[in-house]
């Protein structure tokens, strides 16, 4: 009895297991109930890196109340800019302090460590997840975002900038100006326009009549 | 000649440095970014401070003289109206025994005329009278006037919510509006035009006194009524069909003598694309021929029916007439332009194009909300059972939905509907002048309720639920439980503070919405004024830049 027990709790285990490799046949995901890891990397190096120069913690908070403050976003983080050595092995704790999902993810990494440039924390409402990458050898700023639909543009969108970086992003909460930003202009400034460039014609018209007459 | 070139390339400069960054076109933008990087953060404009919503009038004002009270006037029984604002009493027992049947001291309380509403004899010896005479005015609400700026005769449909009306009035005695300092228009003027009850086989004559400065005329849609009358008048009042429009000051009585009970409807057949749309119309009903049926002869503003039928009482614990409308706004101000009768005229039959119209504001009752939730919730009791009767008089069909209840309907234009059409549902497509009878059952079994609350009832065409377009506002209503409504008959609600919506700014679109609750995300932007400086300072060099050009242009031509 105790034989079959086994049999079929190792089959069991066994199919579940060739799911799970399946359905992570793209990415590396370590999942748990308060979210998940996409593509950790805490030991395999970069191209040009020839040993982790440094190791370095990040605690990023993300929730509405972080947008407090800041015109014009709804979802905030409690930083937007990392400064990080090439190389180097960062761990970063991201807490969620919403009630909805929010996640912490960077774009552009080397494809052959991470599945599609990716490196990916998901953090549910209320929680928190920790995972660690590598940071390449090459000096360049990197996106990281919140890939719910619209978070980004709502506000969370920082950059994580490795060595000297490659030149600051746009629209970085807090760091940068939008790319298209809006104009908030109320709509008697087409009548000051017009009166501000008839006094502009008029002060120069005045000012040759003065020389004039001298 | 050599300064006007300095202030010129100065100028040239000047434009160069004030023309804001944001507007350059992405190919610069790019080009910059690969050489000086993205442009530092500048903050976006803070919101504007959230303004407190000043409510002017009591959200459910004080019932000081008691009309929603259950009481007993000149032994008649008037049931109980929760509702924040009722009838009056008075007139709905003059409505029950007749203008000439009642004592001095009622009749004035009534603010009826003597001859609003006679009764007559008892012709079956039922022990109710079969011989009923109705004569209604016609009143027109927020019209216009050579001594005044603002609409006269106020009604507001919503707060500070005033289009031109007009109604089939119950012929009242005295003022048209409450007391010499006020423009509003009393109680028992507004609309609907009131819903009219006879009994099946009573010999009714309905006397249209036209008060009115346009000809106008009355049809009883779907009513059992002769074409022609006994003495071969036109009985139909469709002037390309049965007779001539009643003109100013003319009055016309039209007969009938109904033979089968059923909800009907009537309105004013001048110019019926106009007239009927702007308000003269109301539900016809006709109830069943059963001993000692006193009937409420006019339900004023139609609403809860506060002495039911007999056949009303045997099968439900309350009656309600829910009469829909719609009112274009393009029309409706149409009287509020001009006070000249033949220039109202004009731009009401000749300027005004239905077929290019849309219709803005949507009421039940006559009002939309919140107004609705003062004089229009349905109170409900567990396990008891509510008859409507419901007309669309709008231009436009509703989509008439129930939070929390399926209903069944009953009757289709006054004609009863077999058991498999009478199946549950929670939404009925109502066309223009249809008529249905509805039976809303309490009994929490899933079906016909979910139990106790506050559930809506609406329109289901998401433009119903707005004001102009502003939400919520509309023909929403509730169907509100005993536990749900407090002493006065206010919903004791759980979701937003429904005062500002009692404040005409916020039918302005003064409110930012969510201001109250999410004011950094919703509440208006401020303007951007370093952006403006800017601007002006833009413009200016730009005037300066023209002058030079226009002086070397000058200049050249001179040598």
């Amino acid at each position: 009895m105790s034989y079959l027990k086994i049999f079929i709790l190792t089959i069991f285990l066994l199919s579940s297991f060739s799911a799970r490799a399946q359905m992570n046949h793209h990415h590396d995901m370590s999942d748990n109930n308060g979210g998940f890891v996409m593509n950790e990397n805490i030991d395999r190096l970069p191209n040009g890196c020839e040993a982790i120069r440094s190791e370095k913690s990040i605690t990023v908070y993300a929730s509405k109340k972080y947008a407090t403050g800041v015109p014009g976003i709804v979802y905030g983080m409690s930083d937007y800019e990392w400064n990080v050595e090439p190389c180097s092995k960062i761990t970063v704790t991201f807490i969620n302090e919403d009630n909805v999902r929010h996640m912490w993810m960077i774009h552009e990494l080397p494809k052959y460590l991470y599945p599609a440039g990716m490196f990916h924390i998901e953090a549910l409402g209320g929680k928190s997840q920790t995972g660690t990458f590598i940071t390449p050898s090459e000096d360049k700023n990197y996106l990281v975002h919140c890939d719910m639909s619209q978070h980004m543009e709502m506000g969370m969108r920082g950059q994580i900038i490795v060595g000297k970086g490659s030149g600051d992003l746009w629209s970085v909460t807090g760091i940068t100006d939008h790319l298209y930003r809006a104009s908030y202009l109320p709509q008697y400034i087409i009548f000051f326009c017009v009166l501000a460039s008839i006094f502009g014609f008029i002060l120069n018209a005045k000012l040759v009549k003065k020389e004039r007459k001298g | 000649m050599k300064k006007n070139n300095i202030i010129l390339l100065l100028s040239i400069i000047g434009i160069l440095i004030s023309f804001p960054s944001q507007w350059y076109p992405l190919s610069l933008k790019i080009s910059l970014t690969s050489l000086f990087g993205a442009n530092d953060y500048v903050p976006l404009p803070g919101s504007e401070p959230q303004e407190s919503t000043n409510t002017n009038e009591a959200v459910c004002p004080e019932d000081l003289s008691g009309w929603g009270n259950k009481q007993t006037i000149e032994g008649i029984e008037i049931n109980e109206s929760r509702t924040c604002v009722s009838d009056n009493p008075f007139l709905v027992a003059a409505s029950v025994l007749g203008t000439n049947n009642i004592s001095n001291e009622t009749l004035s309380k009534s603010g009826l005329s003597s001859d609003a509403i006679e009764k007559g004899r008892d012709l079956d010896g039922d022990g109710d009278p079969d011989e009923i005479h109705i004569k209604l005015e016609i009143a027109e609400l927020n019209g216009s006037s050579p001594i005044s700026d603002k609409p006269v005769t106020t009604y507001d449909i919503a707060p500070g919510i005033q289009p031109g009306l007009w109604v089939f009035a119950p012929k009242l005695a005295g003022m048209a509006v409450e007391n010499f300092e006020t423009q509003v228009a009393r109680t028992s003027l507004k609309i609907p035009s009131p819903a009219l009850r006879v009994e099946q086989g009573d010999i009714v004559e309905i006397t249209i006194q036209n008060t009115h400065y346009m000809p106008h005329t009355l049809h009883l849609h779907g009513a059992d009524h002769g074409f022609l009358d006994e003495n071969g008048e036109g009985n139909d009042g469709v002037p390309i069909a049965s007779e001539m429009p009643i003109l100013p000051g003319e009055s016309r009585t039209y007969n009938l003598k109904p033979r089968k009970a059923g909800t009907m409807f009537y309105h004013c057949h001048v110019q019926p694309h106009v007239h009927v749309q702007m308000g003269l119309q109301g539900l016809f009903i006709v109830e069943e021929n059963k001993p000692n049926n006193y009937l409420q002869t006019m339900n004023v503003g139609a609403g809860k029916v506060r002495v039911p039928s007999q056949t009303s009482k045997q099968s439900y614990d309350s009656e309600y007439d829910i009469h829909y409308m719609d009112i274009d706004k393009e029309l409706s101000s149409r009287i509020q332009e001009s006070n000249d009768p033949r220039i109202v005229t004009k731009s009401m039959h000749r300027d005004y194009d239905i077929t290019d119209a849309n219709v803005d504001y949507f009421t039940l009752n006559g009002r939309s909300f919140p107004y609705t939730f003062r004089e229009s919730l349905i109170a409900a009791e567990s396990g008891k059972k509510a008859k409507l009767r419901l007309v669309n008089g709008g231009s436009k069909g509703i989509s008439f939905h129930t939070h929390g209840h399926k209903f069944k309907i009953i009757e289709r234009d006054g004609v009863p509907l077999n058991e498999t059409q009478g199946t549950p549902q929670d939404v009925l497509w109502v066309p223009t002048s249809q008529r249905y009878d509805i039976e809303l059952n309490f009994t929490n079994d899933g079906t016909n309720s979910y139990g106790p609350g506050i559930w809506l009832f609406h329109d289901h065409q998401n433009k119903g639920v707005t004001t102009d377009g502003i939400g919520p506002g509309g023909n929403i209503s509730a169907i509100v439980y005993d536990e749900f409504l407090d002493d006065d008959g206010w919903p004791i609600s759980k979701g937003m503070n429904l005062n500002q919506y009692f404040s005409s700014d916020y039918y302005d679109k003064e409110i930012p919405i969510w201001g109250d609750i999410a004011p950094e995300v919703s509440s208006n932007p401020k303007d951007d004024i370093k952006l403006i400086f800017r601007l002006i300072l833009l413009a200016m060099f730009f005037g300066i830049f023209f002058s030079c050009i226009l002086k070397l242009i000058t200049k050249g031509r001179k040598k």
